[in-house]
């Protein structure tokens, strides 16, 4: 049983509280902890404690307000003959359970009486119903903020859309509630047509750092598609700062979501050399990971690949995957196996020198997903050229690891492709050279 | 030959001969040098004087050094008619002086030429397709008009043209609205008719007036085939009205036998503003009529793109024309140019258009893409859209340039 530490804060919150108390009784505005409330607001709202309670989920509530037992506050306390408090369900289900002690002190109860702790109920209530107000307090502000910047963007531009803007940002990334009012007042509408052939950088950045905060309808992502739009994305996530490319590939990732999209629209060159520079970007592997998931979804279109081959895609991400995190591997293998399903992509990945080496690292190291997909990738490259890249194969250790895919616990669709590249990789070999080649130890021999 | 050198020069070769301390310059020579700079002068004074005025000279040669270091070189490329110059008048009038009396009268010879030039070009056509095509009775001119018809192309041929006059306007004026004529003008694709022609022809009243003063819209559309190299230097104004950075833009000559002098202004670009004619996709050149523009500006792009001194510049390409394009292409498929053949329409209207335009532009950067080598991808890429005619398009379309090369160079000195 968890024993409360009453805190130094349990001073200052009772101090506060009953500052509080005193303020409300005599109608005065109360200064404590932020927020405003009326004698009238409290006289009349009953407010309900367990609706206050839950969706003051995020409060550090006092201690001196949780009950000992649920470790949560308290809604009827009824305190016993040593002193302690407990909410009177929680401590009548200890009673019926047998016990007669105090569950904190551990003393046994000379007087199984519970006296309903009336001084501390009202404390609990004033408590949430103070920090409950001023809550929605805060919300109404920004609210009425996001209104009136809305508003005022309808008629101003240059330097002040652009604070405009970034204020918005900010709040809409600080406030849940502030999301709600941007959709509920044609914030979504107002923002997007913002964007266009000559929006500049400044102003873009910032509408895409609102809207990827917010829920898009489909009707919203239809308007963000059009090329105009999009043009506009791509040429931002280009020159933009971190958080900016960060922002644009999200927002992308978003309108491709649930929408029917034709892919050549959106899967511009630009757009695709545009993520490629992010995924190198190895100072920021935030940018990374979005980077690579977003490739992921655009190659799971067939149209797409071949043109992404064409910029240089496989050498680049080759050259990548020293270094990433398994998720990320993960992403990178992917992509790079749907790549290998185009003929072009195939032999771009046989003519990456790294290729072979980099993926036979990967087998049986990350993931069982990445090993998969490793093994998919080197079993594309070695139908595709067999005398070229079996060799290489066997070189950079392919053998060793294949035949620890079989030996092991991996799924036995795995196993047989193991298997199978195995036996492809040894067709040029005498058996006695290709076990030489394989580099094993004496037991696995 | 010291007589006539300047102050600067003066002050230059003293330096210089103190540093070498006499032995490539007499000593009567630099005597007479210093002479020079103390002139006007108590000789009492002189050597204080002159040292403040050397220094504030040797201040000022810094400074021009460093400024011009500042200075961003933007060149207009592109081929024959695709609106370079155009952009660069549009330039002058945004953020420089624009054109002063002096210079909007020294166009009307301009003009006048061009309404010459077309109309016989249009009459000449006429001829040409009333003989060769089936159905030629429709590109017969009424006998009146073939008279004047006549008569003009022989004006056309001259060198110098005559001011155009009242008469002179009328007689245009009808052979333009005979039906021959306009049946000529609409296969004008097939003839080197200038994209101003209906401009104009529309305006031959107001045109013609003998205190004619052209405005700015005529001067845009006044056409001249540029030779040689032309150059201003301005500032974008901002919107906090400060000086941002200092641009010197170049304009050049597009046609074929131009562009063997492009190459001396290829060191030290900041940005090319490579200029496309959307509109030519079904057009030949001026110099080559076998060759299709479209096809000309597809390959002068692709070689301009691997000039080795453009590694590091920007390229920003400005797909012109975009208002006749719009009438075009409803009328016209794109699949009549060779590089568009894949072309499929989708739909009708403004829809079909905005995909007309979206395929040309992907064209584009299909080839920018092929054309750059790995080592040169990360150079700036960007494409507008642009009617260069239009000035609040070129305002805004410049504005999006200015902000792009200043971000670019926050991004080099690494601020960003």
């Amino acid at each position: 049983m968890p024993m409360y530490q009453p805190s130094s804060r349990r001073e200052v919150d009772s101090s506060q509280v009953l500052d509080l108390e005193t303020a409300v009784k005599d109608g005065v505005l109360g200064g404590g902890g932020g927020g405003v409330i009326t004698t009238a607001a409290f006289a009349s709202d009953k407010l309900d404690l367990k609706i206050m309670i839950e969706e003051l989920e995020s409060m550090d509530v006092p201690t001196v307000f949780i009950c000992p037992i649920s470790l949560e506050p308290m809604h009827d306390p009824v305190t016993l003959c040593t002193g302690q408090t407990y909410e009177r369900s929680n401590i009548l289900k200890w009673f019926s359970l047998g016990h007669c002690t105090c569950p904190t002190t551990m003393q046994e109860l000379w007087d199984d009486s519970v006296t309903p702790n009336k001084t501390l109920q009202q404390l609990i209530y004033s408590w949430f119903s103070q920090k409950y107000l001023a809550m929605k307090k805060r919300s109404e502000d920004v609210q009425g903020r996001v209104k009136e910047i809305l508003e005022n963007l309808k008629k101003i531009k240059g330097q002040a859309r652009v604070q405009a803007l970034k204020e918005l940002r900010q709040v809409v990334q600080a406030h849940g509630s502030a999301k709600k009012t941007v959709v509920e007042n044609g914030g979504i509408g107002l923002i997007s047509s913002l964007l266009g052939p000559f929006t500049t950088h400044a102003v873009g950045s910032e509408v895409i750092g609102v809207l990827v905060s917010l829920n898009l309808d489909l009707n919203s992502k239809s308007d963000l598609l059009q090329p105009a739009k999009m043009s506009l994305i791509v040429d931002i996530l280009n020159e933009g700062s971190i958080e900016t490319k960060i922002n644009c590939t999200r927002l992308i990732g978003m309108l491709m979501e649930g929408t029917d999209f034709a892919s050549e629209n959106i899967a511009s060159l630009s757009l695709l050399v545009g993520l490629l520079r992010l995924v190198k970007d190895k100072k920021h592997p935030n940018g990374v990971l979005v980077g690579l998931s977003l490739l992921e979804t655009i190659c799971s279109h067939e149209s797409v690949r071949s043109s992404f081959v064409n910029v240089g895609a496989v050498p680049q991400l080759v050259e990548l995957i020293p270094g990433l995190t398994n998720e990320c591997l993960e992403l990178v293998l992917h992509v790079l196996e749907l790549l290998s399903s185009t003929p072009e992509g195939r032999l771009a990945l046989k003519d990456c020198p790294n290729t072979i080496p980099n993926i036979v690292k990967l087998l049986m190291k990350a993931s069982e997903n990445c090993t998969q997909l490793a093994l998919s990738i080197l079993w594309a490259i070695c139908k595709f050229a067999p005398e070229e890249c079996a060799s290489l194969a066997v070189d950079a250790g392919v053998a060793a690891k294949l035949l620890l895919v079989i030996q092991s616990g991996c799924n036995p669709m795995l196993k047989q492709r193991s298997a199978e590249l195995l036996k492809l990789c040894s067709l040029n070999y005498t058996t006695t050279i290709f076990i030489s080649k394989c580099k094993l130890t004496r037991t696995i021999q | 030959m010291v007589e006539q050198l300047g102050f600067v020069a003066l002050v230059k070769l003293v330096e210089v001969s103190e540093e070498h301390s006499n032995d490539f310059l007499n000593f009567d020579l630099r005597a007479f040098c210093v002479g020079r700079l103390s002139k006007n002068r108590q000789h009492t004074e002189a050597d204080t004087e002159e040292n403040a005025q050397t220094a504030e000279i040797e201040r000022r040669i810094e400074q021009e050094t460093k400024a011009e270091k500042h200075i961003q070189k933007l060149l207009l490329l592109g081929a024959g008619e695709s609106g370079k110059s155009t952009i660069f008048k549009q330039i002058k009038l945004l953020f420089q002086t624009g054109f002063d009396e002096a210079e909007l009268k020294s166009y009307v010879s301009v003009i006048d030429a061009n309404i010459y030039q077309t109309i016989k070009i249009l009459y000449d056509g006429s001829k040409e397709f009333a003989q060769n095509d089936v159905d030629s009775s429709k590109y017969v001119l009424s006998s009146e008009n073939q008279v004047i018809g006549e008569k003009l192309s022989e004006i056309g041929s001259r060198l110098d043209y005559p001011r155009l006059d009242k008469e002179l306007a009328e007689e245009i004026g009808n052979l333009w609205k005979d039906s021959a004529i306009q049946e000529t003008y609409a296969r004008g694709n097939e003839l080197q008719v200038p994209d101003c022609t209906h401009y104009f022809m529309e305006s031959l009243q107001r045109l013609s007036d003998a205190n004619y003063v052209p405005t700015k819209e005529d001067v845009l559309y006044a056409r001249v085939r540029t030779t040689g190299v032309v150059e201003i230097q301005f500032s974008p104004v901002g919107e906090n009205k400060k000086s941002g950075e200092v641009y010197r833009l170049f304009d050049v000559g597009g046609q074929r036998n131009e562009r063997r002098k492009w190459i001396h202004l290829f060191e030290g670009v900041t940005a090319v503003i490579f200029c496309a004619a959307i509109n030519e996709y079904d057009q030949t050149l001026f110099e080559d009529e076998q060759k299709n523009r479209m096809m000309e500006t597809k390959e002068l792009f692709d070689w301009v793109l691997k000039q080795p001194c453009f590694e590091k510049t920007s390229f920003m390409l400005f797909l012109n024309k975009f208002d006749i394009f719009e009438k075009k292409v409803l009328n016209v498929p794109l699949n009549v140019c060779e590089w568009f053949k894949d072309y499929q329409p989708v739909s009708t209207g403004k829809q079909e258009i905005e995909h007309a335009y979206e395929f040309i532009k992907k064209k584009f950067e299909e080839l920018y893409f092929q054309s750059t080598a790995p080592d040169r991808v990360d150079r700036v890429f960007k494409v507008y859209r642009t009617t260069a005619l239009d000035q609040k398009v070129v305002k805004k379309t410049f504005k999006l340039v200015d902000e792009t090369l200043r971000r670019r160079n926050l991004f080099e000195a690494g601020l960003l």
